[in-house]
């Protein structure tokens, strides 16, 4: 029993004034076991084009279990080690709770949506 | 014991968290209980039934989770049974999210730190055979 499958999909965003590469990380589905491999075969690909600022879409995920949370936390340390800012939209309520609860929100902004998210995240890079 | 207005079992093969985390919403929804509450006690349920999947029950599909939904007075109480008998569930440490950043903690680990912050309380007790998790949300003044 699967569930909804996992599935990721990868936008490149380059600002044209400074080169800066933006990566939107579009998710569906459930992010548990299941969605191991394929998350991280899409972080992988992520990481391939070094961007300064990650962006991880939740609108489309279903349900996050505690190994989800792992694999959200394996991401962000391998973004922080690599000194990439990494932002999030799309989660739902409980999963903004279960953020703060966890501390996830104190290391990625959580943003209502992909404008917000990119356009506060620029700026705050370019500070 | 209350009222028992649910009561189902399950295989212990992964992803039938799931499943227990739906039913016991339907089997609550009389209740109209406020959503965020439903869905802290629907994440609880699933952490706690992977954990009786896995640790009490090897996740051997032919050894079933048994799940129990009461009400009594202004509690909602839903106890996961395995056959973990007094097998303690590793503790895993205290989740920290800085150590697990820097890699000093496994990024795992978050499990039983979600189901005690999902709920107003957690028992855990054994008859020799079984190993019972009872989740228990209180309907008045409960977790906000």
């Amino acid at each position: 029993m699967s569930g909804r499958e996992f599935s990721a999909r990868i936008r490149s965003l380059t600002e044209s004034e400074s080169s800066r590469i933006t990566i939107i990380l579009d998710m569906s589905g459930e992010i548990n076991a299941f969605a191991e491999e394929r998350l991280n075969e899409a972080y992988s690909q992520v990481e391939e084009r070094s961007p300064e600022i990650i962006v991880l879409n939740f609108t489309e995920v279903s349900y996050i279990n505690s190994t989800g949370i792992a694999l959200i936390v394996g991401m962000l340390a391998k973004a922080r080690k690599n000194r990439q800012r990494m932002v999030v939209y799309g989660l739902s309520d409980h999963y903004q709770e279960i953020f703060q609860i966890t501390r996830l929100a104190d290391f990625m902004d959580i943003y209502a949506d992909e404008t917000s998210a990119l356009t506060e995240s620029k700026a705050i890079q370019k500070t | 014991m209350g009222t028992l207005i649910s009561k189902f079992s399950l295989p212990s093969l992964p992803g039938y968290e799931r499943e227990a985390m739906e039913r016991v919403a339907e089997s609550i929804e009389a209740l109209h209980l406020p959503q965020d509450q439903v869905e802290r006690l629907k994440t609880a349920v699933a952490e706690a039934t992977m954990n009786a999947m896995e640790h009490g029950n090897q996740y051997q599909p032919d050894v079933l989770v048994d799940i129990e939904v009461h009400l009594e007075d202004q509690r909602l109480r839903v106890s996961i049974c395995d056959c973990g008998g007094e097998k303690v569930i590793p503790q895993s440490k205290m989740p920290d999210l800085d150590a697990k950043l820097e890699g000093k903690q496994s990024p795992r680990g978050w499990g039983l730190f979600l189901i005690k912050n999902m709920v107003d309380e957690v028992n855990v007790s054994t008859d020799g055979e079984h190993h019972i998790v009872e989740l228990v949300v209180h309907l008045e003044g409960g977790k906000k």
